[in-house]
């Protein structure tokens, strides 16, 4: 995949996705039309993917103008770039990539400018998860319910929400995140363990998540950037 | 990342068995918390046994998010289709 100014991603097959990501009905046939130019085949495709890059956007960056804006710019970017997709991966898995790398383009030029994510993505210490060994932990009560979970990881420091996000939600592996993050594997799995170990932490106290309309803090402007 | 194989599980402290985890739910292939390695630490540790097991329910309950919750309202594709029709699509496919 080329995209102008977008880091291309290797596109080797990769099962778990064709496995979360099963073909749609008329996917196939609409990506056919829209490569040749058809319209109404691109809307088709809009209307079929559009809440799944829009919610990756939102987790992403945590605000709703910005979703959209990136959701927008997403759609864009495939209607110019429908031609190069030859079915190595799901054709949302590659919308995804295509997704990401757009996100994490638009946070670098937002104030990461030539500055790895490796040295920004950790979050200041009253953010990072507490180490709480000494007293007895209780257990998360019964099953986390997936509204609050969402709540939850709309809390996270942006750095660690972005690893969680395109880990446990999206399904993308480590070698993958720090390939678009430009940071190592051993730093990605290590902010995923620290994402779950706030997210276990926010858990604990439900109450105290703020609601989801509450989605309104840009990423650039808090954790990640400098 | 540190490896468990090399590990004395008899003396590990709780703190030191959390720096194993990112790399125990890399590579575990299945439950930490099912482990019988881990048993008796687990026995001997319920605080770890607590983590491990919030842990894995927080990692599983994510996969229930990969359904999208969100919808984009409906001037995102008015604003795409108004510059598609300007041409701005056409103008970076041909170039």
């Amino acid at each position: 995949m080329e995209l102008q100014g977008v880091p291309s991603m290797q596109t080797k097959p990769n099962p778990g996705f064709f496995k979360r990501n099963p073909p749609i009905a008329g996917e196939a046939e609409a990506i056919e039309l829209a490569k040749s130019g058809d319209a109404e085949a691109f809307s088709r495709l809009y209307a079929l993917h559009k809440r799944r890059v829009y919610t990756l956007c939102l987790r992403m960056l945590g605000n709703v103008s910005e979703a959209e804006d990136m959701t927008q710019e997403a759609f864009l970017h495939l209607f110019r770039k429908i031609g190069s997709f030859r079915g190595e991966s799901a054709f949302s898995t590659w919308l995804h990539r295509l997704t990401v790398n757009l996100v994490l383009m638009h946070l670098r030029k937002k104030g990461l400018q030539l500055v790895s994510l490796e040295e920004t993505i950790n979050p200041s210490e009253e953010d990072a998860p507490r180490r709480d060994f000494g007293s007895r932990d209780t257990m998360l009560a019964g099953s986390v319910d997936r509204v609050t979970l969402e709540r939850a990881v709309a809390s996270l420091p942006p750095g660690y929400r972005m690893v969680f996000v395109l880990h446990d939600v999206e399904g993308f592996e480590h070698n993958e995140i720090a390939a678009m993050l430009e940071c190592s594997t051993g730093n990605s799995k290590s902010q995923l363990h620290k994402a779950r170990l706030k997210l276990r932490e926010l858990l604990r106290n439900p109450q105290n998540l703020p609601l989801l309309k509450d989605f309104s803090e840009p990423v650039g402007q808090k954790g990640v950037g400098r | 990342m540190k490896d468990i194989a090399t590990a004395n599980l008899d003396e590990m402290t709780p703190a030191q068995f959390e720096e194993y985890l990112p790399e125990l739910f890399e590579t575990g292939g299945g439950k930490i918390s099912e482990d019988p390695r881990f048993t008796n630490f687990f026995k001997a540790n319920p605080n770890c046994a607590a983590l491990v097991s919030d842990l894995e329910t927080i990692a599983e309950q994510a996969k229930s998010l990969f359904e999208p919750t969100h919808e984009p309202s409906d001037s995102v594709w008015s604003n795409i289709a108004s510059k598609l029709q300007d041409g701005a699509g056409k103008e970076d496919q041909d170039s």
